[in-house]
């Protein structure tokens, strides 16, 4: 029973990898895209979403929350476009990582702040409860297609196989 | 096995390994790119922000020393209210404490500065944040602060919308007390933006997340009910 599931699991996984990529592709473009459109209107407010983390003086987190959304918004065309899709991948993931980490500090410490992860962000008003734990989860979610993405970059209907002028798959034995 | 055979695959071997050169310098090729286009992304961010940032800004009358609120009484202890027009919470305070912060006005027992930050611009499609704090700038220099003040938290718009136009706010304005043209003219001509990015920038690098914040003193009043500020208000006094 196990091993015929796991037998068809494999000779099915061939022939689902390329939708699966190219809709982690898509679905991680999208989550860039709409994280940077969400903070890009108010770059201030970004950098004082940044600054609320409490892990970097003032002058450097406004900086950082003015290039952020400019770099997200630019890491969603690049994959959507499907551009250098392994280094794509990992810078997103690398930036998950990141601010995993700084939800988790953030927790840790006590602060009662907003993630700032799609706009809003800074301290909560009183009585309202920080969600920390949908927002590691969600973020965790996004590394999972970060990670499918490194380590399976080649997709359907991409700049990058488009480049290389042949089907995507990633074995080419002549 | 032949010698033609055996050319057949030195020949492919090297065919191949041209294949990969060709795949590694493609490879190398796209991924400068794409760093180039997030780092070029990033400059961008900071150069637009750059821009933004009005660096000269001209107090209303009635500033404290560091021109980033309005000073309204003149009692020995100092409570900092840090609240933001648009913002539901700061409304349910003043409802709740704005009685008994008059009040100790009223006796003498503190001096309020009020910094009217604009952090929720993202929270009307109009930046009614940044406007109507600017508006409460020319408010100051008509002398109407706190009367202007009061209405717009008792005529607070719903977040998300346009917020009240440059006209509710000169009819507001007017509502109170001041000279209808010279606060009209001043509301449209958004004279007091550089002074309103000043507080909401003094207030961020002072630490101020959310609003609203009460300060006593300088310190955080974690309980800004009557009794919570009437308490932190003695207890500074002594």
């Amino acid at each position: 029973m196990t091993v015929t599931a796991a037998r068809i699991r494999a000779t099915r996984w061939p022939a689902v990898r390329p939708s699966a990529g190219l809709a982690a592709r898509l679905g991680l473009a999208t989550v860039w895209l709409v994280a940077g459109a969400a903070k890009v209107g108010d770059l201030a407010a970004s950098g004082r979403a940044v600054n609320a983390y409490q892990v970097m003086p003032y002058d450097v987190a406004t900086v950082v929350g003015a290039a952020l959304p400019f770099v997200e918004l630019a890491l969603g065309v690049i994959l959507l476009l499907g551009l250098a899709t392994r280094l794509a991948a990992g810078v997103s993931a690398a930036l998950l990582v990141v601010f995993v980490t700084g939800i988790v500090s953030a927790w840790s410490r006590g602060l009662a702040i907003d993630c700032g992860c799609f706009g809003s962000g800074g301290q909560l008003a009183a009585g309202q409860a920080p969600s920390y734990l949908p927002e590691i989860l969600r973020d965790l979610g996004f590394l999972a297609l970060a990670g499918f993405l490194l380590i399976w970059p080649r997709t359907p209907v991409s700049v990058d196989g488009w480049l290389a002028g042949e089907p995507a798959v990633e074995d080419d034995d002549d | 096995m032949t010698s033609r055979k055996g050319q057949r695959d030195a020949a492919r071997v090297v065919r191949q390994q041209l294949a990969r050169e060709r795949r590694r310098r493609r490879t190398l090729w796209t991924s400068v790119g794409a760093v180039v286009v997030l780092v070029i992304a990033g400059l961008i961010g900071w150069s637009v922000w750059s821009g933004q940032k009005s660096d000269t800004f001209t107090a209303p009358p009635g500033a404290n020393d560091a021109g980033n609120g309005i000073v309204i009484g003149g009692g020995p202890v100092t409570i900092d209210l840090y609240e933001d027009y648009l913002c539901p919470a700061c409304k349910r305070f003043e409802q709740v404490s704005g009685a008994t912060i008059d009040q100790l006005v009223a006796d003498g027992k503190v001096r309020v500065i009020f910094h009217p930050v604009a952090y929720l611009d993202r929270y009307s499609t109009t930046e009614y944040s940044t406007r109507s704090s600017a508006a409460s700038g020319c408010a100051a220099e008509g002398g109407k602060f706190k009367e202007f003040t009061d209405a717009l938290f008792a005529r607070q718009p719903a977040e998300g919308g346009p917020g009240l136009s440059n006209d509710e706010l000169t009819d507001i304005g007017a509502g109170v007390g001041l000279n209808r043209d010279d606060f009209g003219s001043c509301v449209r001509d958004g004279t007091y933006r550089p002074w309103t990015d000043k507080v909401t920038e003094d207030a961020s690098r002072a630490g101020i997340t959310g609003t609203p914040t009460i300060k006593v003193d300088g310190k955080d009043v974690a309980d800004p009910t009557p009794a919570g500020i009437t308490a932190a208000v003695e207890a500074a006094g002594k």
